[in-house]
């Protein structure tokens, strides 16, 4: 599984890294960076629940 | 018989009581029938739908937030950044998130608490309160003092500051009275904070202020007029919102108990709760924007130049986007709301806003985790933005066993 970030539609409300912050944390203006693009598979429900929280559809996965 | 509102013909009633109380219904309504509703009065369309909203919400260059209503709220000049949009804007934003991020407003965290903690010690033993005087004004002021570097002494100041503008002490339909009233508490904002950047230029601080006065937009300083433009804006958009929210979560909390106490049992749920009460309440029920040009919504041509209101709070109940949208879930899974905005917009202030209201809902859950509505009492909402203006709450007297920490 691997997340796509958009980052051109990220507008920083942060809840990709509130809620996931083993996959995701804030750059210096609070937007969007991926800590590691292949997700491991302990980690898959909370990808897919970071993900489907983003409210610009900044966030996607590819499933494996 | 109350008027349905909406009526038949989709027009909308936005100052309504029994709407700014429980606007939901409304809502479930113009989703189901309305595409593009009508404000009364003002005439001006109305959105509802989640889809619709965002949509408007991610294109400025259609839906602009550059509009000349801030010569009616006693500016001279637009408020920075709300009033400009993209690329302006964006060159604004770059500085303000980087100091209204969610690591920065975490910082202010203890403070919150602590002035949570001291308004709370001063009226737990009476076992009442009236929660908008006592508790959800006074905290985001003291709060905001704290973030910008002001002397706490000045709380009865901004508060009288913020109501000059928000709502002036007039007879409602006196509207010259009122531009009157605003205009001279905006002299009185711009003076108050022009001394506050000349002291902070002489002597920097680890404050907001401070930042505004060094902070840098490719290698050029804010001028002075901007650094006001901006505080001006902090001063309107960041109390009286944080006041609102306190107001519909408590109001909501009261009057649902197995809700109340599932969260005074489990702070866990804290975050969790915060998300899906502000998708629920919406307190920033609305934010209007003006198209740039003709803009067709389902079957209906908007003109270009036409003053349109966003409906957050109907987006936010929309089924379309929310499972089981009137179920109030503090465990839902998916819950993109836009309580804060979307878009280049999106409210600067709402990492703030979450650390105050998690923080705010965690102390007063675990002072006073039981209390009621005072009984034969009706809370009075006030319309535009949703702050419970009054809200009697009664508890247990001998219920605060814990202290501060």
């Amino acid at each position: 599984m691997r997340i796509r970030l958009d980052i051109d539609r990220c507008v920083g409300h942060g809840r990709c890294y509130d809620l996931a912050a083993a996959l995701f944390e804030p750059d210096e203006r609070g937007h969007c960076r991926v800590r590691a693009a292949q997700v491991p598979a302990a980690h898959a429900t909370l990808a897919r629940h970071a993900v489907a929280n983003c409210p610009e559809d900044a966030l996607a996965l590819d499933e494996d | 018989m109350r008027k349905e509102n909406p009526d038949a013909a989709g027009v909308l009633n936005l100052v309504e009581q029994q709407f700014v109380a429980c606007p939901q219904p409304a809502y479930a309504t113009l989703l189901a029938r309305h595409r593009v509703a009508t404000a009364a009065v003002i005439g001006a369309p109305i959105l509802s739908r989640y889809e619709d909203v965002v949509w408007a919400l991610r294109h400025p260059q259609l839906f602009s937030s550059q509009m000349d209503i801030h010569l009616g709220l006693g500016t001279e000049r637009p408020m920075i950044p709300l009033q400009y949009d993209p690329p302006a804007q964006t060159r604004y934003r770059k500085i303000l998130d980087q100091r209204f991020s969610r690591d920065r407003s975490l910082e202010l965290e203890p403070a919150v608490r602590r002035h949570a903690n001291q308004l709370i010690d001063g009226f737990i033993d009476q076992g009442r309160c009236e929660f908008d005087a006592a508790f959800a004004i006074p905290l985001p002021c003291r709060a905001f003092l704290s973030l910008m570097g002001l002397p706490q002494e000045d709380l009865d100041l901004f508060i009288e500051l913020k109501d000059g503008i928000i709502r002036p002490p007039v007879p409602p339909a006196d509207l010259v009275a009122a531009f009157e009233f605003r205009r001279d508490t905006g002299q009185r904002i711009y003076a108050y904070f022009e001394g506050v950047i000349d002291a902070r230029l002489a002597e920097p601080r680890d404050d907001v202020m401070s930042y505004l006065t060094a902070a840098e937009i490719d290698g050029e300083r804010l001028t002075r007029h901007e650094i006001l433009d901006i505080c001006f804006l902090f001063l309107l958009g960041g109390l009286d919102t944080v006041t609102a929210s306190l107001g519909c979560m408590l109001a909501y909390l009261a009057g649902h108990p197995e809700q109340r106490r599932r969260l005074a049992r489990d702070p866990a749920l804290i975050p969790s709760a915060v998300e899906e009460l502000l998708r629920w309440e919406t307190p920033v029920m609305l934010v209007p924007r003006v198209t740039t040009q003709a803009v067709t919504v389902g079957d209906v041509e908007l003109p270009a130049g036409a003053l349109v209101n966003l409906l957050l709070g109907a987006a936010d109940v929309d089924e379309a986007e929310f499972s089981d949208a009137t179920r109030v879930d503090f465990a839902r899974e998916r819950n993109r709301h836009v309580a804060f905005g979307g878009g280049p917009h999106r409210c600067l202030g709402s990492h703030l806003a979450r650390m105050e209201l998690r923080a705010a809902l965690a102390e007063w859950h675990r002072r006073i985790p039981e209390y009621d509505l005072q009984p034969g009492e009706t809370p009075r909402v006030s319309h535009g933005i949703r702050e419970v203006q009054y809200l009697p709450l009664v508890w247990p007297a001998d219920a605060g066993t814990a202290a501060a920490p």
